[in-house]
């Protein structure tokens, strides 16, 4: 009895031998880093294949050890198998995690906006190791929306990946540059701020002249209400309503005026309006 | 007699509707992966009812495509569903699985999609996704490594033409 048990304990023990043997055949990284060199230990000979998540790397080994891959090797972050193919074939599953920021994806929009709007402007930014790889842990991200030197900064941390923020257009009509960086790495967008509709309280016309048949009207220099010229081309529709009726032309601001040549009469009222900004009214002739 | 054929009858055809049906359970299940998708936890922006319904289509074609495209090594059906960074990864993929003789077979077992993030602009999306995926790692026609696991994907989706693309799809333990 105690002979059947004796072979019973060492046949056990040769089994567990067995298997501490085979598991010590393939180890692999707890902390991989995409673009950091790697070692898998391995035994016997035969073929290592790492098959990652955008990659595959197959290495052959003959006398054991580990099987060291470079860091530009492994560009991949996310989940890796491992399978030796020799002596005895075994796998395994493991992790490689992104590396340090190294790119970012920048959405702005619009690429045109009003001056002064609130929240009209909005930065996405996703966030990439140098390999292509997203970063998910949370990580600072700044924006700054300046014109001609002057503008503001914001930091967002990341969630996920991504970082967002809405911002307000500036003041100052121009080329804003719209800048989101994380680290020394940055990422520049413009989006072109314009002037907003024109102020109705400086939205204003005269008569400029006069001609046997026509009657000119001018307005002032046309701006928005934080004194941005209102873009050339910008459309000015004038109407003038007398007892035969109405006259409608419509005018393009050009040099930060509009111009426009109306029937003569003996008395009208001439109204303006650029968009839905209405201008003042100006009575011609009359008695 | 005739009671006796009938009953032959009915138990070849149960015996055929038996053997068949598994059979396109799994052909259904591989060619279209179950993908629900929950859009409550979107920011900043609500994800529309159209988009939605947008998504789960092309988030669906996707996966078919991973699995087409990494059962035969084929480029095709990557072309179709993927853009940017994932298409230049799962191309490379590809030639690398060709070049080394390997294949994967993956038998998706069905997604569980959270949109949580949609931009203020609605040109991107991102998803964390919830995949229970059967993994086998052949080469040749030979299994050399099988697996069935729950995996975290994160997933950038962004609008293209007449579809939304997947730009970015990363595992990531949990």
């Amino acid at each position: 009895m105690r002979k059947v048990i004796y072979t019973g304990l060492i046949i056990a023990l040769c089994w567990f031998a067995e298997d501490c043997a085979r598991a010590a055949e393939l180890r692999v990284p707890q902390n991989a880093v995409a673009g950091q060199p790697l070692s898998i230990g391995t035994s016997g000979s035969g073929t290592l294949y790492l098959v990652g998540p955008g990659q595959v790397i197959k290495k052959e080994f003959k006398s054991g050890g580990s099987v060291d891959i470079k860091g530009e090797e492994l560009r991949s972050a996310g989940r890796w198998i491992a399978v030796v193919r020799g002596d005895s074939n075994r796998s395994q599953v493991f992790w490689v995690k992104p590396g340090k920021p190294g790119k970012l994806n920048f959405l702005a929009r619009p690429s045109r906006v009003p001056v002064a709007r609130p929240n009209v402007i909005s930065g996405v930014t996703f966030i990439f190791d140098q390999y292509q790889n997203l970063i998910l842990d949370p990580t600072p991200v700044n924006f700054n929306l300046s014109v001609g030197g002057a503008g503001t900064t914001k930091t967002v941390t990341s969630r996920e990946g991504v970082a967002w923020i809405d911002s307000a257009s500036a003041p100052k009509a121009g080329a804003a540059q719209f800048v989101a960086s994380v680290d020394d790495t940055s990422v520049a967008r413009v989006v072109q701020q314009v002037a907003a509709d024109p102020c109705e309280r400086s939205f204003r016309m005269h008569v400029a002249g006069h001609t046997a048949q026509n009657i000119i009207v001018e307005t002032d220099p046309i701006r928005d209400c934080s004194g941005n010229p209102v873009p050339d081309g910008t459309i000015v529709t004038f109407i003038q309503t007398d007892k035969t009726g109405k006259s409608t032309v419509d005018a393009r601001i050009k040099k930060d005026t509009a111009r426009a040549e109306l029937p003569a009469s003996d008395n009208a009222t001439i109204t303006m309006a650029a968009g839905v900004v209405l201008g003042n009214e100006l009575h011609v002739g009359g008695r | 007699m005739k009671l006796a054929r009938i009953l032959i009858l009915s138990a070849g055809v149960a015996l055929a509707i038996s053997g068949v049906a598994p059979l396109l359970e799994r052909i259904f299940a591989d060619s279209k992966p179950q993908v629900q998708l929950n859009v409550k936890n979107a920011q900043p922006r609500e994800v529309e009812d159209v988009t939605q319904n947008a998504i789960v289509r092309d988030y669906t074609l996707a996966w078919q495509a991973i699995s087409t495209s990494l059962a035969n090594n084929t480029l095709q059906p990557l072309n179709e569903n993927f853009a940017g960074f994932a298409l230049d990864k799962f191309t490379q993929r590809v030639k690398d699985q060709k070049q080394n003789g390997l294949t994967t077979r993956i038998i998706d077992h069905g997604h569980k999609v959270d949109a949580i993030f949609y931009s203020p602009d609605g040109a991107a999306i991102e998803l964390k996704d919830t995949a229970s995926i059967e993994t086998q790692v052949l080469d040749g026609s030979t299994v050399i490594h099988s697996d069935q696991a729950q995996i975290q994907y994160y997933a950038v989706l962004t609008g293209a033409e007449d579809r939304w693309k997947v730009r970015v799809l990363e595992s990531t333990a949990k």
